[in-house]
């Protein structure tokens, strides 16, 4: 028994395991929105472009929360701007924007050759490395999206399922839009520490997609992928102490487990005639990782 | 000989009642991005309207229906509207094409309802006893009040326009605005969406509608607006509108227009489509009674 509770007389240990249940969280409601406006592949790209970023940042001597915020959010606006051309598409500025934003972090760290371990964390996570700084990081970035999807909730919600519609209603889109990426610049930076730019995509996307499996109600599917996030996160890092693995790529595993187990339930359920699982399964087709 | 069943006379109100304008386009040309879509176009609307916008595909009726509601960017011309007193701007309510819309998406029939009264709802994301109280209402007057828990995908076409016929109704509008409400579903379907769109105009709703049906639809509508490659053709009362020569301005085919009474029926030149004959000297068949 005393081994059980072995991990949590280490204060980092703690710390590392609220940062990953507060990420955890915060990718999935977050994720919710990503996943229905079809953007899975806006969490990859939006991660590794904010680690060229956060190398800009180290080169120009500002703080890296501060650097990596501003490119962030520069990169979405980018994005939503290039994405409205016809011509361009979103997939394709997605990639076109982030991978120019991440080679340019890598062609800055090979000219100035000073590949520190901070950057090593920007892109696998350290999540053992947790300071109380960024865990107030991670807090308030959680206060600032449960705050903006209170009280944006239907906005939010009517601009997701159809922005076109939504503006013939009186949506504000453009603003609902410009606090989306806000909020999901905020997320990725936040979480970067914790699961770092190569797994953030995957916590962004799976809990969601998990939760879509088993619900058809928008309200539920944000609760269960908040939880399945904040659980898989939770539980995560307590099982990398013992299995001597990364507690991100636990963690990552772990909701893939849970993806795994909620399909063969809705293909189960499938075969019962009038459950619905079979337009859930036909839901969430296309909304896997890229 | 095709013989046309002749309906009710002065079945259809007259196409310009005498209410005040509701929507006005002058010298209007819109569309999006870099591109006009329409050119020029001078359009009234009055309230208490039934009006239909028809074309071929691309001509510019979606565009139309979007200009309206401000979803277009403007080259040239205005579009007035008219709120009511008090109010800065026209309540609409819109109903976009079933092909335009993500039925995978999870929204159960009473959230998305609910979408179409986002601002009277207040801060609060989740609705109020009164909020509820209209949901139930526009439900049971819409006859789907015992499926507002289901998933909009599990519906039947019917039941997918009555939601978000729903949804435009909720926010008590000045305005309906309809693109192509009767596109892919059956005949029973087309007809109870018909149906309950006339019974909404008689209880005072301004409705604009895009239709690519001709017969089933727009001619039993009380007023058409014809859009022929971004231009407006053609506008007034079916009988009037509904020509060899409107429709091959609006779209670039020959069609023949059968009458008797007041019923009116569209018939493509199928033959010479299918001999290629149609570009020949031929005069177009004039507009003639059937039957008789």
């Amino acid at each position: 028994m005393g081994d059980l509770t072995e991990p949590f007389q280490f204060e980092f240990f703690v710390r590392g395991m609220v940062a990953a249940t507060l990420v955890g969280v915060l990718c999935g409601a977050v994720g919710v929105y990503v996943v229905l406006r079809s953007l899975a592949y806006i969490g990859h790209g939006l991660a590794h472009s904010i680690f060229g970023g956060a190398v800009v940042s180290f080169v120009s001597g500002i703080s890296f929360y501060i650097g990596a915020t501003l490119w962030g959010v520069f990169t979405v606006l980018l994005i939503n701007a290039a994405a409205r051309r016809r011509q361009i598409g979103g997939d394709a500025a997605i990639g076109i924007i982030t991978t120019c934003a991440f080679a340019l972090g890598v062609a800055l760290i090979s000219r100035h050759g000073q590949f520190t371990r901070d950057f090593d964390a920007a892109l696998f996570g350290e999540i053992l490395g947790i300071t109380s700084g960024d865990l107030a990081v991670i807090g308030g970035v959680l206060a600032l999206a449960a705050a903006v999807v209170f009280a944006f909730w239907k906005q939010l919600l009517f601009t997701t399922f159809d922005s076109d519609v939504a503006g013939t209603y009186g949506v504000p889109v453009p603003w609902v839009e410009a606090l989306f990426s806000l909020v999901l610049a905020a997320t990725v930076i936040a979480s970067l520490q914790v699961l770092g730019a190569t797994l953030i995509a995957a916590a962004l996307v799976i809990p969601p997609v998990t939760a879509r499996l088993l619900t058809d109600s928008f309200t539920r599917m944000f609760t269960m992928a908040a939880v399945l996030g904040g659980a898989s996160g939770l539980v995560g890092v307590y099982v990398s102490w013992f299995v001597d693995v990364s507690s991100g790529a636990t963690v990552v595993l772990l909701q893939g487990a849970l993806f795994v187990v909620a399909l063969a339930w809705a293909v189960a359920r499938s075969r019962w005639p009038g459950t619905g699982s079979g337009e859930r399964l036909a839901a969430i087709e296309g909304a896997t990782l890229d | 000989m095709v013989e046309l069943a002749p309906s009710a006379p002065g079945h259809r109100p007259p196409p310009h009642p005498d209410g005040e304008p509701l929507v006005q386009l002058r010298s209007l040309s819109t569309g999006y991005e870099r591109t006009p879509v329409l050119r020029d176009v001078d359009f009234t609307l009055r309230r208490g309207e039934f009006a239909g916008v028809v074309g071929p595909s691309g001509s510019g009726k979606t565009t139309l229906l979007r200009a309206i509601a401000g979803q277009t960017r403007r080259f040239a011309g205005s579009v007035e509207t008219h709120p009511r007193p008090g109010e800065r701007a026209l309540r609409l309510g819109y109903v976009p094409q079933v092909e335009a819309i993500n039925w995978n998406f999870p929204l159960t029939v009473g959230q998305a309802v609910l979408l179409g009264r986002w601002r009277e709802m207040g801060w609060r994301p989740w609705p109020r006893r009164h909020d509820r109280e209209l949901l139930a209402n526009i439900l049971e007057r819409l006859g789907i009040g015992h499926l507002a828990d289901r998933q909009i995908r599990a519906l039947s076409g019917g039941q997918q326009q009555r939601t978000f016929l729903a949804r435009a109704l909720i926010g008590d509008p000045d305005l309906l605005l309809l693109d192509e409400p009767t596109s892919g579903v059956d005949i029973k379907t087309r007809h109870e969406i018909m149906h309950l769109l006339g019974e909404l105009n008689r209880a005072g709703t301004t409705i604009l509608m895009s239709t690519h049906d001709l017969n089933a639809v727009a001619t039993h509508l009380p007023r058409l607006v014809c859009v022929g490659e971004g231009e407006l053709v053609a506008d007034g009362a079916p009988e009037d509108v509904l020509t060899p020569e409107v429709l091959r301005r609006t779209y670039g085919a020959d069609m023949l227009v059968l009458r008797r009474g007041d019923a009116i029926y569209v018939v493509e030149h199928l033959d010479d489509a299918m001999t290629g004959e149609g570009d020949s000297e031929e005069t177009p068949v004039p507009t003639t009674p059937v039957g008789g």
